[in-house]
């Protein structure tokens, strides 16, 4: 019995721990490509979550059409964002530290601005849940229970995840990404366009949040404060050592694990505060993460 | 070929480059001299599109390239191996010389390119798999030539490329760069060693706190007295 409840926990932290982790990647390739935080991660999630739910809930379109449409729609969202927003601070450029501080802050700005557009319409007015991805009856492993969806939440996240490595190993254009990120004054000499290669990245990272947000949408009801849900991907990341994306999907399913195993053995009202307890005992171990670089962290 | 006239440029309001003239023929290797700060890396940096020109234009084979953006400086060929180690760490020695030919991906003959650059630098074919942060500091300025050749470069600029340098990997870089040119390869060379750049180049100019101050043919410039007081020690 013991036994049972613990594989069930585990195995529903893993569904959750994917979509962390999702999360967690949209962040940290933004963090790692242009050392800025993305404090509008959440809000990415949440418009895409609700842009699910208006193309299959509203408009009727088919599923496969629906998880192809959000990535690319939410891509032009971020490109987009970078463009407008974030490249004309950088080409204004006050002072290196300002400019940084200021990009930080514009995050913050579309955070408001997403929820706010989303408070707009009148569709999101009532509180909504998206139909599972798919249906059918529960599968049963020994005793036990996975939900059909569930299992095409991680099969899902396992693609997009392998997609997303085999792209930033094997790559040229994945190789630029990680060179710009290295070394932006030698990609710049090499040739390679760097500010495209950013909002590439804030593409890139926008369309992880949103598919994040699609599989996180039937397991949730959506509000436009859904993006909260960030705080636990910057908890995923911070375990993972915030600069490692194999870190970004231990981070995240440790972190749904423990949830579940929280939730489960301890008390469901223990499991808001367990993300910190895991940073706590992981940065007391480990100061640099499960999987950050040592350079960078000064040991006074 | 290049041809730079009333270059001026600035870091917020702290002058660094006053009304900087120089031009590099069609065949020559030229060198430009000067002291720490002079404000040579910010002229390579102009000309390559990294520093903004406040004043002046840069002319690339008739064409006016005055602050158009890296890339674009880079597709016309002129490129530039940057002071210092400015690799890419944590990619292999193969990848950094694969994005060296960004510009050219769309060709078919980057493998032409490498074997001819793994031909130059032995060594780096050795290392192709290795991270490039853990090649030694001679075997990251070989990295960067190579790299920079893998360009198809019309025009090629060294920042200080004997930097850091033992003697005997300075002489071997500098034979290697003289073979560059013999291949018919124009150079515009920076230099603090000034000895060794006098040398290796037909024509010079002197670079003195963001002004040429003296210019002219390598021997005369080796042969002139206040040269030999300034860089060559005596
Ligand atoms: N990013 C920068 N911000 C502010 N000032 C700068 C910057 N880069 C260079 N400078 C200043 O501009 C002047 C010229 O610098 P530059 O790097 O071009 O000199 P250099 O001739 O290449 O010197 P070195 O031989 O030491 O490399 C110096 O006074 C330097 O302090
Ligand atoms: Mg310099």
């Amino acid at each position: 019995m013991l036994m049972l409840k613990l594989l069930q926990a585990a195995a529903s932290g893993v569904v959750t721990g994917c979509i962390y982790a999702m999360i967690a990647l949209s962040v940290v390739i933004i963090y790692k490509a242009t050392e800025i935080v993305n404090f509008a991660g959440g809000e990415l999630v949440m418009v895409g979550a609700w842009l699910g739910l208006l193309l299959v809930g509203y408009f009727g379109l088919p599923r496969p059409v629906m998880l192809l449409a959000v990535p690319v729609v939410l891509f032009v969202l971020g490109a987009a964002f970078d463009r407008l927003a974030l490249g004309r601070i950088a080409r204004r450029r006050p002072s290196r530290r300002l400019e940084h501080a200021t990009l930080v802050v514009a995050t913050i700005g579309l955070s408001n601005l997403l929820k706010g557009a989303v408070r707009g319409i009148p569709y999101t007015q009532e509180v909504r849940r998206l139909p599972p991805l798919i249906g059918g009856a529960p599968i049963f492993v020994g005793d036990v229970v996975l939900e059909r969806q569930d299992l095409a939440i991680v099969a899902l996240a396992a693609v997009v995840m392998l997609a997303l490595w085999a792209f930033f190993r094997y790559t040229l254009p994945g190789k630029a990404l990680r060179a710009t990120s290295q070394n932006a004054r030698a990609a710049a000499l090499v040739g390679i366009p760097v500010a495209g290669m950013r909002m590439s990245v804030w593409g890139l990272a926008a369309s992880l949040s949103g598919l994040a947000g699609v599989m996180l949408a039937p397991k949730l009801l959506l509000t436009p404060d859904m993006g909260d849900v960030v705080t636990l991907a910057f908890a995923a990341a911070i375990i993972g050592g915030f600069t490692s994306l194999p870190g970004c999907v231990v981070g995240g399913a440790i972190l749904g694990i423990m949830q579940n195993l929280v939730g489960t053995f301890i008390a469901p009202q223990a499991i808001a505060v367990t993300p910190f307890f895991v940073i706590m005992l992981v940065l007391l171990l480990r100061p640099q993460g499960l999987f950050g670089d040592t350079v960078g962290v000064r040991r006074v | 070929m290049l041809e730079v006239s009333g270059l001026s440029a600035a870091y917020g309001a702290v002058a660094a480059l006053e009304d900087v003239h120089l031009r590099v023929a069609g065949d020559q290797v030229v060198c430009l001299l000067g002291a720490n700060g002079a404000g040579k890396t910010t002229t390579l940096n102009c000309i390559s599109g990294i520093v903004p020109v406040r004043r002046g234009r840069v002319l690339f084979e008739g064409e006016d390239v005055t602050n158009r953006l890296p890339e674009q400086i880079v597709r016309r060929g002129v490129v530039q191996v940057p002071e210092g180690r400015e690799i890419f760490p944590r990619l292999s020695v193969e990848d950094n010389l694969r994005l060296g030919g960004w510009t050219q991906r769309r060709h078919r003959s980057w493998r032409d390119d490498l074997a001819r650059v793994h031909d130059l630098f032995p060594r780096l074919r050795e290392r192709a798999h290795q991270p490039a942060g853990t090649l030694s500091g001679g075997e990251q300025q070989m990295l960067m030539v190579g790299r920079a050749l893998m360009a198809r470069p019309r025009l090629l600029m060294f920042d200080e490329p004997s930097l850091g340098l033992s003697p005997l990997l300075v002489r071997q870089l500098f034979a290697i760069i003289a073979r560059i040119h013999r291949a018919g390869l124009p150079i515009l060379l920076v230099e603090q060693n000034a000895r060794i750049a006098l040398a290796a180049s037909a024509y010079g100019y002197i670079l003195e706190n963001g002004e040429i101050t003296l210019h002219g043919p390598a021997d005369r410039l080796a042969a002139d007295a206040r040269v030999r007081h300034a860089y060559l020690g005596g």
